[in-house]
């Protein structure tokens, strides 16, 4: 009977429709629930950097410092960009250099470069998911709509040149 | 932390690779942790405990030379069963764009994938051909280490993304304790004796050789006894280019050498000249001389200027001057208190490049890659150890 072989190509053909459906929305919820675990790891991160630079400044009585963590610990989300870079210039204007570390200073040279690191990474799955989004297939069936659209965190990059004597 | 390393190369055929891996597990053991590594091998081949052979390769032509690479059904089941059984933290895959192992590794991958760009290449040819499978592995990679300033360049630029650079560490150990070759470095006073050393493609203008050449061949006539011990791939023809024929028998040529002789020929030399005029982005075989205990001086670029800590470890001079180069090495070889001080400061700072210290670096990357699997911090006592 030919008319048995049309049946059987649609059937194939939805079959393989199907899967290949499955597989790409798996790869967008994949993609997307990744870069939202990085942006937790990188606000995690952020908060680190500024208890670490309260600490210091604490320690050594600077006010500009000291603010400029606590505007970063308390910033709203559209202000945190700014805040985070503002704490990066009082960072940077800071002594950080010194024979004998001090462990205030250890610990803020660490969560910067810990930051650094957190900030490329969550960049990088950002611009994945991103582009997972733009699929011409992902946004005719709107797949990513059960997921916010992920957000760069533009921010300069946080490395201390207390840290540039290390390898770079 | 369990960390499963995959090696795209053979172990039976030395390599960059190879050594590179090798070295990084060795000092993550050191640090405490647990690796496996997983490679192309003979089942029977001599290996070390930690490695896990994957079978033998198959030689393959690629990119103009050969690559010994296992890729295939078989290697699949095998790279599967290792993942399972090695349920490990962090996977750090080796050159993952390559038809291999590690490719095959990061699309079985769950977990946080860390990979490691070792050449400047952008793509293999047979991915070019598949740029949708291309995107499939850059996508289950968590974060991208490069060996070089190139590499990553290649990264940022062709392969759309970033990546944190780690160069190379240095075996501190094996230099420093190299045995120095017989006869050398010889005797050095004032105004008489003392051996230069020379390592890399003199016929290429950007090392710089010709800049030596002719600051040697200045100061030989009037310091009897000065030698020159040079290594690298060229012909001795081209090496003599240049150089008057009295000087000749002062100049000690020994051709390619390997990883453990390069370390007694750096031993050998007093002073380790690198006259590069640009081009070098790291300056790895000043972090090797430094190991050796040589005295390094160096032109003044920025990529030797951070390694040399500032001039504090080594005497730089303007760079492409062999005057000013000439005048350095003269005054040099007659201090050898200063010699010995530039030495020790630079045993101090080539600790930094030390493979301990470059295993840190990328164990850093192993944390960032699982938090932002599992979204929270690391608690510092899991990673590191004791």
């Amino acid at each position: 009977m030919p008319g048995m072989w049309w049946v059987l190509v649609v059937v194939a053909v939805v079959v393989v429709l199907t899967a290949y459906l499955t597989w790409t929305a798996a790869r967008v919820d994949r993609l997307h629930e990744r870069a939202a675990a990085a942006g937790r790891a990188l606000d995690a991160h952020l908060m680190r950097r500024a208890a670490a630079a309260a600490v210091l400044a604490e320690e050594r009585y600077a006010v500009e410092l000291y603010a400029a963590a606590r505007i970063a610990l308390d910033a709203e989300p559209e202000e945190r960009e700014a805040a985070e870079n503002d704490l990066t210039r009082q960072l940077r204007a800071t002594d950080l250099a010194g024979e004998d570390p001090d462990p205030a200073v250890v610990a803020v040279v660490a969560a910067s470069r810990r930051l650094a690191l957190a900030r490329q990474v969550h960049t990088d799955l950002v611009r994945d998911a991103l582009s997972a989004r733009r699929r011409p297939l992902v946004r005719l069936l709107r797949m990513s709509r059960r997921h916010d659209r992920p957000r760069y965190f533009d921010v300069d990059d946080p490395t201390l040149a207390a840290d540039a004597l290390r390898v770079s | 932390m369990r960390i499963g390393i995959v090696c795209p190369y053979s172990f039976d055929v030395p390599g960059g690779v190879q050594n590179h891996i090798v070295d990084l597990a060795e000092a993550l053991i050191g640090l405490g942790h647990e690796v496996s590594v997983l490679a192309p091998a003979d089942e029977d081949s001599p290996l070390p405990p930690y490695v896990v052979a994957a079978g033998r390769a198959v030689p393959l032509p690629y990119n103009g030379s050969v690559a010994r690479i296992a890729f295939g059904p078989v290697s699949t089941a095998r790279v599967r069963r290792w993942l399972a059984r090695g349920d490990f933290d962090v996977l750090h895959v080796h050159e993952p764009l390559t038809l291999s192992l590690s490719l095959l590794a990061v699309l079985s991958a769950r977990g946080p994938v860390v990979a490691t760009f070792h050449t400047a290449m952008t793509r293999s040819r047979a991915m070019a051909a598949a740029q949708g499978v291309l995107q499939l592995v850059l996508e289950r990679i968590t974060a991208r280490i490069a060996v070089s300033a190139l590499a990553r360049r290649v990264q940022v630029e062709h392969l759309d993304g970033g990546a944190v650079e780690i160069p190379n560490g240095v075996a501190v150990a094996k230099f420093a304790d190299a045995a120095p070759l017989p006869g050398w470095p010889g005797e050095c006073g004032v105004g008489h004796g003392g051996t230069l050393g020379f390592l890399g493609r003199f016929t290429e203008p950007r090392k710089g050789f010709a800049i030596l050449r002719d600051a040697f061949v200045a100061l030989a006539p009037h310091r009897p006894g000065l030698r020159l011990l040079v290594a690298g791939p060229g012909d001795r023809a081209d090496l003599y280019h240049g150089i008057p024929a009295e000087l000749r028998d002062r100049i000690e040529f020994l051709g390619m050498v390997s990883e453990r002789d390069k370390a007694r020929m750096l031993r050998s030399v007093h002073l380790y000249v690198a006259p590069n005029t640009g081009g070098e982005s790291f300056g790895m075989i000043l972090t090797e001389a430094m190991a050796a205990g040589a005295t390094v001086v160096a032109s003044e670029l920025d990529a030797f200027r951070r390694v040399l800590d500032g001039g504090r470890a080594g005497q730089l001079f303007p760079t492409g001057d062999a005057v000013a180069l000439r005048r350095c090495l003269a005054e040099l070889l007659d201090d050898p208190g200063r010699r010995t001080a530039l030495a020790a400061h630079a045993r101090g700072a080539v600790a930094a490049f030390d493979w301990p210290a470059v295993a840190r670096r990328v164990l850093e990357v192993y944390e960032t890659a699982i938090e932002a699997t599992d979204g929270g911090v690391l608690d510092q006592e899991w990673v590191e150890p004791r």
